[in-house]
């Protein structure tokens, strides 16, 4: 296994007894180890690893974006093949990337791209739940089915494994639920339970009145009200003494203490108040809900937050949506390109910029993937359809080389050449990149053990 | 001199599930005998008597963790190597010591230098640290193993037959007393015994109560009650464990049992010396009793009769009562739709509806609750004409539904074995597979299917008959050949040409079946008492014993005896004393809630579930609920699915159902509802819409007693009524009622008031 490099704020909970710990140790034999021994190497297998990441914000490319469009571009091939878009130069040396990027060309010596990303799951519910959670979809099913048995979003279980200080949330998902007829699985705690779903923002953050609906009260209703129902609230309570001697009682008026000190707390409020951003910042991050949204995220990373996702858009495709140009329906695919492509540059080279100029590049990984790729042949109806044979990923910050480009495709972009990274392999990365060993065990609501990823993190996207 | 005080009870003629002895103390003369025993039996042998490879080599690897999951019995190995998880695949395991990497992981011509020994003892680095040191019993086995050769054991050794661990079933130790010795001796097919003492794993269900010391000793690091599972090869043995701290014994005159699960229970506290709560009083019994049986809360008027009420046996003539009326069929209806997978989406509208209301209609009748299961289980045909069909609608594949069948029947899983020999559990991938052939035949005639979304193969909408076929086979797919069809822990294959769901559904529902009875029981006792005699409910194997089994063996007998009804069931569990208690501790008393709850001390509190709650809140507030495509006033225990989730498109209750943790019934298990309390449900409750819309309707309960003219004392004790089913106190009256009447807006100062009881700890949880 890999040692990873220092964070410099990488911090390990201390090692405790859990019942986790016992079990990593396979049982105790009777007359092996002094209890001291054990103690001792209880943490051994896992703790050595440091974490290069404090957080990580995902930003998921619902639809599926093209390789050859963005980080993978093939301007030797075909024109049925190459596309409607010529390829640019980068920062780095051999680099190139698809024209419609020129400022994460400019960025390129901070990422790392990804060619080799692969997989076989063609449908966008099934796909976009493997690139979610990392685990295998049981189908490839245009409408995979979300149940609880299914694995949860990568946020949950840092959530689970790697909390945030009480008070702020692990996890956070905006500005949307992403579906593609019934809803994508992997978007929540699943079988781990509802604390730890994600704090899920779905008002549009570029609205002038953006707020969360949890933290505003209904019309009529008072802050003075609010804390006078809460007295008389207290004072049931108090007769009851429920309080007293349920553990339950309790868990419950906390959760009443924390939302109210959300309700009426500015300090939180203020987390979620883009207005407090100088507008010129706001502009470069782009007046969309995208770019909002990833503005937001950094914000949320900054009050602590652990794992922020932010859905590129609600649907896969049509205008205003993902990355779907299959030109169905007579749809132009250069028209949503001519869309989808300033769109992505502006935002995430506003983001890692935003990023490096506050010192939080360094501790902050930031993920750009979809579900799939797209056909390497435009097909008759001028766009492209699923490919997830092969497909590209960019991170950047967070521990991850700067100016590195990891695998290779063909020269149609059809399948890996060099390398091979699959969705579990980039969660086993994400993981390690927290400090959290990969293959660390869950159970699911059956109790049986699962690994948090059954793929290996890829050593060499670390500095 | 008997060292140990054994009184086996073999509970239900699932026998296989757990045969237990009474509680027994472990006393000083005792650890001393069997510590002789074991000093003799685990000598080091001689260097001459080989070692044998399955029964001594591969367990060592298991006690020491190198074959567990987070090592190397990992899916990928770890460090290139790779064993099987805990020794299930012998043959490639001794493949992998002495195969791989071209052998260089043992060196027979010396030992010692053997990679498997350097890296197991830190010798040479080692991801997984120090397992075992170089002094150890265990290197000396393995060093012994590899100097004689590394070899397969020649001829084959006969198999394990039984493991007998000593002390059995149950160990209270008393302090000041603090540890025992264990004894585990294997018996072999060839009736040969052999103290294993050595060679087990040790595996403890909660942390921090005992710990297994080098000495085989179990020694207490905390007070309370565990589990220590101890494993030997293919099997497994139970042993539970409760270190009591000194308290003192308590006298009996205040519980007198009023029946036989009383007897069980309160014998059971005073050995552990934890006295029991108090009789709960009539406020708590009937509030609990209307929730638990028909999920609602008692009106205002039904309260008031209740309290008034002068007769001794008036909680027995209540929970007659609440037994015969139409919601009590429903509310249970609901909870069997729940694992029954009653949902909208594989059943559609009609479908769900047709299901639901045959399910109430049976339990009404109280039928037999195995023949309720017979009849779904071999129900074919329209599934709008024959309702029962509707189960195998919703469950469509084969394996899917043997799973089904086990969890929600026989109170089993089985799921573990689809793609291993699970190595600690019964039931083999032959078991699985030859299950799963029984319901490989089903098969669907889809009428019409006029779904709104031709993609989603999942949504069927239209009639559909459901058939069995003459053929299909079950593919076994480790043999790559047709399971033959197989009951469940039964010996003999059923012909291929058999009626297959018939067969299924006589068996489940033949009063001789080991695990239906047992595993209703247990469901039914979950509801009412907030957790099951084994738990979670349908997990029901030697790796997780029943906390009583002598309860659930009694009340097994007891549901046959009653003709195996539902009723007659919930009356036994409601009229007897251990339901009827407080969920407070008497005072002083030196025990934990979760040991007092573990044993019956107490009652359990658990928080309304998302339909008692919001139609509480509906019935307090008299606002009707509206759930989208139902006529308003449905109550959301009538629901007959949950809503189907359309994206933007849940109206406000059904946000509400989904915040509190209504399952969208897509597994067959009792775990998919979750009522762990969560910051959303505060939110819900403190700024969400739907109550906020009921306090402040123009026609609720408020507005008609403000219409009405009452007065405000009249107003509060009739929201308290209402609400928590007792009168306020003198002290909230003297609280509350100065802050109403100080108020500018009395309608506004009332609101705030209910809001506070509708947001009480008293009224979010059920006692």
């Amino acid at each position: 296994m890999t040692t990873f490099p220092a964070a410099p704020s990488g911090s390990q909970p201390s090692c405790v007894w859990s019942r986790r710990a016992v079990l990593r140790l396979g049982g105790i034999g009777l007359f092996g180890l002094s209890y001291a021994q054990l103690d001792a190497l209880a943490a051994a297998p896992t703790a050595r690893q440091k974490a290069s990441a404090r957080g990580i914000i995902f930003l998921h490319q619902w639809g599926g974006p093209g390789q050859h469009e963005t980080f993978d571009p093939k301007p030797e091939a075909p024109e049925a093949i190459r596309g409607w878009h010529g390829a640019s130069a980068t920062r780095l040396p051999g680099v190139r990337f698809g024209e419609g990027l020129p400022r994460l060309a400019a960025l390129a010596d901070r990422l790392t791209v990804i060619r080799c990303m692969h997989h076989n799951m063609k449908n966008h519910n099934s796909a976009g739940y493997y690139s979610l959670t990392g685990v295998p979809p049981p189908s490839d099913d245009i409408r995979l089915r979300d149940s609880l048995d299914l694995a949860p979003a990568y946020g949950s279980i840092v959530s689970h494994l790697r909390p945030s200080q009480p008070g702020t949330a692990s996890f956070v998902a905006l500005p949307h639920v992403i579906a593609d007829g019934s809803v994508t699985p992997g978007q929540h705690a699943s079988f781990l339970g509802k604390a730890h779903n994600p704090l899920l923002i779905t008002r549009d953050p570029n609205q002038p009145d953006f707020q969360l609906p949890e933290l505003t009260l209904p019309a009529g209703l008072s802050v003075e009200r609010l804390e006078h129902r809460r007295s008389l609230q207290q004072l049931i309570d108090t007769q009851a003494r429920l309080i007293e001697h349920s553990l339950l009682a309790r868990g419950i008026e906390e959760n009443y203490q924390r939302a109210a000190a959300l309700l009426l707390s500015p300090a939180f409020r203020q987390a979620f108040d883009l207005s407090r951003e100088p507008s010129r910042l706001r502009e470069r991050y782009g007046r969309t809900t995208y770019g909002q949204a990833c503005l937001l995220a950094r914000r949320c990373i900054e009050a602590g937050a652990r794992f922020v996702n932010v859905y590129f858009s609600r649907s896969i495709g049509g205008t205003g949506g993902g990355w779907d140009y299959h030109g169905n329906n007579g749809e132009s695919a250069v028209r949503r390109l001519d869309e989808l492509l300033p769109a992505t540059d502006q935002t995430l080279s506003a983001l890692l910029e935003d990023l490096e100029q506050r010192g939080l590049l360094h501790e902050v990984l930031v993920v750009w993937v979809g579900e799939f790729g797209r056909t390497p042949r435009i097909n008759n109806n001028g766009g492209r359809d699923h490919w997830p044979q092969c497909y590209c990923a960019v991170l950047a910050g967070g521990g991850i080389r700067r100016g590195y480009v990891h695998g290779a495709s063909d020269k149609i972009g059809a399948y890996p050449t060099v390398g091979l990274v699959r969705p579990e392999d980039l969660a086993a990365t994400l993981f390690a990149a927290l400090g959290i060993d990969p293959h660390t065990e869950i159970r699911d609501r059956l109790n049986r053990p699962l690994p948090i990823s059954r793929g290996q993190p890829v050593r060499e996207l670390f500095a | 001199m008997l060292p140990l005080l054994l009184m086996p009870i073999a509970w239900a003629s699932a026998g296989w599930l757990l045969s237990i002895s009474a509680c027994i103390d472990v006393d000083e003369s005792d650890i001393r005998s069997s510590r002789a025993v074991s000093a003799t039996a685990s000598a080091p042998r001689g260097a001459q008597t080989p070692v044998s490879f399955v029964r001594e080599v591969v367990p060592v690897l298991t006690r020491s963790g190198c074959n567990s999951g987070a090592c190397h019995g990992n899916l990928n190995g770890k460090g290139g190597f790779k064993l099987s998880l805990k020794g299930e695949d012998l043959v490639a395991d001794y493949a992998a010591l002495t195969r791989e990497q071209g052998g260089r992981r043992l060196n027979v011509q010396a030992a010692e230098e053997s990679l498997l020994l350097l890296k197991a003892t830190g010798a040479v680095p080692h991801e997984g640290g120090i397992r075992f040191t170089p002094q150890s019993q265990e290197y000396a086995l393995l060093r012994r193993w590899i100097a004689q050769g590394a070899r397969w054991d020649n001829p084959p050794l006969p198999a394990l037959q039984r493991l007998a661990v000593s002390p059995t079933g149950e160990c209270v130790i008393h302090a000041p007393r603090d540890r025992f010795l264990l004894q585990v001796t294997a018996e072999f097919a060839d009736g040969t015994r052999q103290n294993v003492t050595h060679l087990v794993t040790g595996e403890f269900t909660t942390l921090g109560v005992a710990r297994l010391t080098p000495q085989g000793e179990v020694v207490r690091e905390g007070y309370g009650s565990t589990v220590l599972l101890i494993r030997y090869l293919n099997q497994v043995q139970p042993l539970r464990l409760v270190f009591v701290p000194a308290r003192p014994t308590f006298a009996a005159e205040d519980w007198t049992p009023f029946n036989e699960i009383d007897r069980l229970v309160f014998q059971r506290l005073q050995h552990l010396r934890l006295p029991p709560a108090s009789l709960c009083s009539d406020e708590v019994f009937l509030r609990r009793a209307y929730l638990d049986t028909i999920g609602l809360l008692p009106s205002v008027d039904e309260t008031r009769t209740f309290l008034a009420d002068r007769d001794p046996h008036k909680r027995s003539k209540l929970i007659e009562q609440l037994l015969n009326r139409p919601e009590f069929a429903e509310n249970w209806a609901s909870k069997w739709a729940d694992i029954l997978r009653v949902e909208e989406k594989s059943l559609d509208r009609k479908g769900v509806g047709v299901f639901q209301r045959w399910l109430a209609a049976q339990l009404a009748q109280d039928r037999p609750l195995a023949q309720i299961a017979q009849e779904i289980l071999q129900a074919t045909g329209s599934t709008y004409a024959h309702p029962p069909a509707n189960f195998w609608r919703a469950v469509r594949e084969p394996l899917a539904r043997a799973e089904a069948v086990a969890q929600v029947f026989l109170g089993v899983r089985i799921g573990c074995a689809r793609c291993h020999n699970h190595p600690f559990d019964r039931w083999t991938m032959d078991d699985y597979y030859q299950f799963a052939a029984l319901f490989v035949r089903l098969d669907y005639r889809i009428v019409e299917n006029s779904r709104r979304d031709r993609f989603d193969g999942h949504e069927f909408v239209g009639e559909q008959i459901v058939y069995q076929r003459r053929d299909g086979e079950m593919i076994h797919p480790r043999s790559g050949q047709p399971a033959p069809p197989r009951l469940l822990a039964t010996e003999t294959a059923l012909p291929p040409e058999v009626d297959r769901l018939g067969a299924v559904a006589q068996w489940v529902a033949d009063p001789a079946n080991p695990f239906f009875a047992a595993a209703q029981v247990n469901r039914v006792w979950k509801h009412l008492l907030g957790r099951g005699l084994v738990d979670p409910n349908d997990d029901m194997s030697l790796n997780n014993p029943p906390s009583h089994p002598d309860v659930l063996a009694w009340l097994v007998d007891d549901f046959r005896r009653q003709g195996g009804r539902l009723k007659p069931l919930i009356r036994r569990i409601m009229t007897s004393r251990t339901y009827q208690l407080a969920a407070t501790a008497p005072l002083g008393t030196n025990s934990t809630p979760a040991e007092r709850e573990l044993y019956h001390a107490q009652a359990i509190i658990r928080p309304l579930t998302a339909e008692e709650l919001l139609d509480a809140w509906s019935q307090v507030c008299e606002v009707p609920l509206v759930f989208r495509g139902y006529p308003a006033g449905l109550r959301a225990q009538q629901l007959p699915a949950p809503p189907l989730s359309r994206r933007n498109a849940d109206g406000p209750a059904e946000r509400f159902l989904k915040t509190f943790g209504k399952p969208d019934r897509l597994l067959t298990c009792e775990c998919e509802r979750s009522n762990d309390p969560h910051l959303l449900q505060a939110f819900q409750l403190l700024s969400g819409e739907l109550t906020h819309q009921m306090l402040t309707a123009p026609n609720n309960r408020l507005a008609r007693l403000l219409n009405a003219g009452r007065s405000d004392a009249e107003i509060l004790t009739e929201l308290y009524l209402a609400a928590l089913c007792r009168y306020p106190s003198d002290s909230e009256q003297q609280a509350i009622l100065p802050s109403v009447s100080r108020s500018p807006n009395r309608r506004q100062a009332w609101e705030d008031v209910l809001w506070a009881i509708l947001n009480s700890k008293e009224f979010l949880l059920r006692q």
